[in-house]
């Protein structure tokens, strides 16, 4: 049956997911959340982090193309980034905040660039398997709902 | 993606208020705390979202919030209508500690913060800014469904607080302890959604205070004794000279030598005496109490000792410029203003209050200065200024009251506006208590029983002048239902009648930042206001005022003033006494050294009032006691604002 086989693939994604540390328990307490009364919950959550993050990393850019770059203000959006990150459970890129929020000690520039891109990175991967997570459940919905 | 607003969580009590503590209307146990009231201030809008979903699975009523400047304009449109504030420290517009401080001060919430950071000094600095918890980022489940804790600590440790300053007695504290316990099983109320913790101990206590005999079957047929003026200044002298650290009952029994008068006697009038000691101390502390909570008891008790004349405080506490200028200008003003044959107020004492005036004030910082001396030259300009009728109800002093200007009711959480209010009340009351005692003004709200009172359980008790004192009693002010708040009017000149009000105020009428608590003292009536010594749950109606005056928690163990209203007289050894009206007062005047007599205080000393003076309004003063809750009727649920 190919809800099985997609609620299969969705398992196994998810799995990955994990072990790669993408994503931690936190995501797990949002799936949690989620019921018949929220059922799209999840797909909530994660849309309102992509949206952010890529503000956020608007942001940052301007502010990091600038000439002279406000460091306080790169670490207030990072640590932003880092607290919605940590809420939806998106580990890697928690930690890659972490990471850059350490180079920002050095009021380095080029070490700074280099850490956003890590975090850029870290988050467009992360964003690519959540799609693909959410397209596999909207698809075991549609043939639960087709079912019922 | 639309964003999908979450219905209430299922289980949900919409009709009953969070809130109430009342044991015996306590639903099943375990439905609490639902319904707890949670206001989430946070920038980032996954974070906020995640909190109100867990919030909601929790069965809390939840609000977000992703703006602090809009989250305090909502807690301020809607006071009383949240229970805890949960915010996050890194915001854009304000700083969560700023935020912290205005929920502190304006309506004393408890306030959690929440953070990514989790570095102890992060979390240190919450704790030091007064946040009830610090989160840490992400937040999960487990942690928000213990935040109600949070919210019953902070209502029982303001409790505690007033109850141990107005009683000692351990029978009273267990009973106190059980009764708290039991709130902890308490749940939602459906009928009016209020807190009733105060009241609940109020009960409790007062069938304790009851009876200055309970305890010694043998000296309940002892003729109760009246604390007169006389006998009172007797028992202050003994103090002072003793030294109020050594001033035991024996003691202070043999430098009085009053024949007939026992150890019992002075033992209970001595503990109101430390009750009321105590109060004025807390009051004191609450004034300064913004910045530097703890720092007056010491030299108040020094100054406290001693006056010329063995007085306390009131002279003694201006002159530690401990006492507002405000409210010392205030008072002074009132003095001033209503001079009759029958105020002796010692030229000492209006020497002393002016130069405490004239000094800088050393005073609390009032955030809203201005609001409260607007108060005082509006409740001086409004002689006969009603309250303005608020949507819910309202009660006012007849129009022969002089009103505490009632333009902005008050919450009581707003702690700052409070302290300037009460400092201004005080003075009133100490105005009050120094006016000679005439007028009987019927009070008005007798005859109006329609008007719903509630009463707060505080109210001020003070002596009136020659002959009762018109007593408030101030219990822990019980706010009650969002916006209750207890109205003290200045009485006109003719009556010394202090009609206490409790007024439910509209929403409109908080919207004022500086709010007063405007409170309005139930002229007294003697032989309305009996006895039982109230308490005021919030929503206790009080059917003409009488049973509200006053709680018995001070009221003088030993006598009854069987026609007095209830209220603790100065001087007066019995159930709360109120000083009541024109009636009495002639009663009384008549006999003003029979040990039985009702009232036979006379107003000449201020200082003699001030002890007797209970504040209880301190607890108002507290105002810790934030109007948990009304159970705003209309369901708001989430508020996203972005």
């Amino acid at each position: 049956m190919a809800a099985v086989a997609l609620k299969e693939q969705l398992a196994s994604l998810m799995d990955s997911m994990y072990q790669e540390g993408l994503l931690d328990e936190q995501f797990q307490q949002l799936q949690s959340l989620q019921d018949e009364t929220n059922p799209c919950f999840v797909m909530e959550v994660v849309t309102l982090f992509c949206d952010d993050a890529e503000r956020i990393f608007g942001e940052l850019d301007k502010i990091m193309n600038q000439p002279v770059v406000e460091f306080q203000q790169v670490d207030a959006y990072i640590h932003q980034l880092k607290g919605s990150s940590s809420s939806v459970g998106a580990q890697n890129v928690k930690l890659a905040c972490i990471q850059f929020r350490h180079s920002l000690e050095d009021n380095d520039r080029e070490g700074c660039l280099r850490a956003l891109n890590v975090v850029k990175r870290e988050y467009l991967h992360l964003r690519s398997k959540l799609e693909t997570m959410l397209q596999l459940e909207q698809r075991i919905q549609a043939y639960d709902k087709q079912k019922n | 993606m639309a964003m999908q607003k979450p219905a209430v969580a299922p289980g949900f009590d919409v009709a009953g208020g969070y809130g109430s503590c009342k044991v015996e209307e306590a639903v099943a146990p375990d439905r609490f705390p639902a319904g707890l009231r949670v206001l989430v201030v946070d920038d980032d809008v996954t974070c906020l979202r995640i909190l109100e979903q867990m919030l909601q699975k929790c069965l809390y009523r939840v609000t977000i919030c992703c703006r602090a400047a809009k989250a305090l304009s909502l807690l301020r449109e809607r006071k009383g209508g949240f229970d805890v504030v949960i915010s996050d420290v890194h915001m854009p517009d304000m700083d969560g500690f700023k935020l912290l401080e205005h929920v502190g001060l304006e309506m004393d919430l408890p306030v959690i913060m929440m953070s990514a950071d989790g570095s102890t000094t992060a979390v240190m600095k919450g704790i030091k800014h007064g946040a009830c918890d610090y989160l840490i980022k992400p937040v999960r489940m487990e942690e928000l469904k213990n935040i109600w804790q949070h919210v019953l600590r902070k209502k029982w440790n303001e409790n505690k607080e007033m109850e141990n300053s107005s009683s000692l007695e351990d029978p009273e504290h267990k009973r106190r302890t059980t009764d708290e316990a039991e709130y902890a099983s308490s749940v939602n109320d459906g009928t009016d959604g209020t807190w009733k913790p105060q009241k609940k101990k109020r009960d409790a206590k007062e069938e304790d205070d009851g009876e200055l005999d309970s305890d010694d079957p043998a000296a309940s047929k002892k003729p109760r004794v009246v604390w007169s003026v006389e006998l009172h200044q007797q028992f202050v002298n003994a103090v002072n000279q003793l030294g109020i650290d050594k001033a035991v009952p024996k003691r202070i029994l043999e430098l009085m030598n009053v024949p007939g008068l026992t150890r019992e006697n002075v033992a209970s009038h001595l503990q109101q005496f430390h009750n009321n000691v105590q109060k004025f101390r807390l009051y004191l502390k609450r004034l300064s109490g913004v910045t530097q909570p703890s720092s007056f008891c010491a030299p108040l008790e020094s100054n406290a000792k001693v006056g010329p004349l063995g007085r306390l405080d009131l002279q003694a506490l201006a002159a530690t410029g401990q006492i507002p200028p405000q409210t010392l200008a205030a008072l002074h003003a009132e003095l001033m203003r209503r001079p009759s044959d029958s105020l002796v107020l010692p030229a000492m004492d209006h020497q002393v209050l002016l130069q405490a005036s004239a000094k800088g004030p050393k005073c609390i910082p009032f955030d809203h200065d201005v609001v409260a001396g607007q108060s005082v030259l509006k409740c001086q300009s409004n002689t006969s200024k009603q309250f303005p009728q608020s949507s819910i109800s309202f009660e006012s002093m007849s129009s022969g009251l002089m009103g505490w200007s009632s333009s902005h009711p008050g919450m009581s959480g707003c702690a700052n506006n409070i302290e300037g209010v009460n400092n201004i009340q005080n003075s009133n009351i100490l105005a009050q208590m120094l006016q000679q005692q005439q007028q009987q003004q019927p009070f008005p709200l007798l005859s109006e029983p329609h008007h719903a009172i509630n009463v707060q359980p505080s109210c001020l008790v003070f002596p009136s002048q020659s002959v009762g004192r018109t007593s408030v009693c101030s219990e822990s002010t019980n706010l009650n239902s969002s916006n209750m708040v207890v109205g003290y009017n200045h009485p006109s000149s003719q009556s010394n009648s202090i009609s206490m009000v409790g007024r439910q105020v509209s929403d409109e009428e908080l919207k004022a930042d500086g709010v007063l608590n405007s409170y309005s003292m139930p002229g007294s009536i003697p032989s309305v206001f009996q006895n039982p010594p109230v308490n005021f749950g919030p929503s206790t109606r009080m059917p003409g005022l009488a049973p509200n005056m006053c709680t018995p928690s001070y009221g003088t163990k030993t006598g009854t003033l069987p026609e007095h209203a209830v209220g603790r007289n100065l001087g007066f050894v019995g159930k709360g006494t109120c000083i009541p009206s024109r009636f009495a007062v002639d009663d009384i005047e008549s006999s003003t050294n029979d040990v039985r007599q009702r009232s036979t205080c006379t107003f000449d000393d201020a200082e003699v009032v001030k002890q007797e003076l209970n504040l209880d309004f301190l607890d108002d003063i507290k105002t810790g006691n934030p109007v948990l809750p009304h159970f705003p009727q209309s369901g708001f649920t989430g508020v996203l604002s972005k």
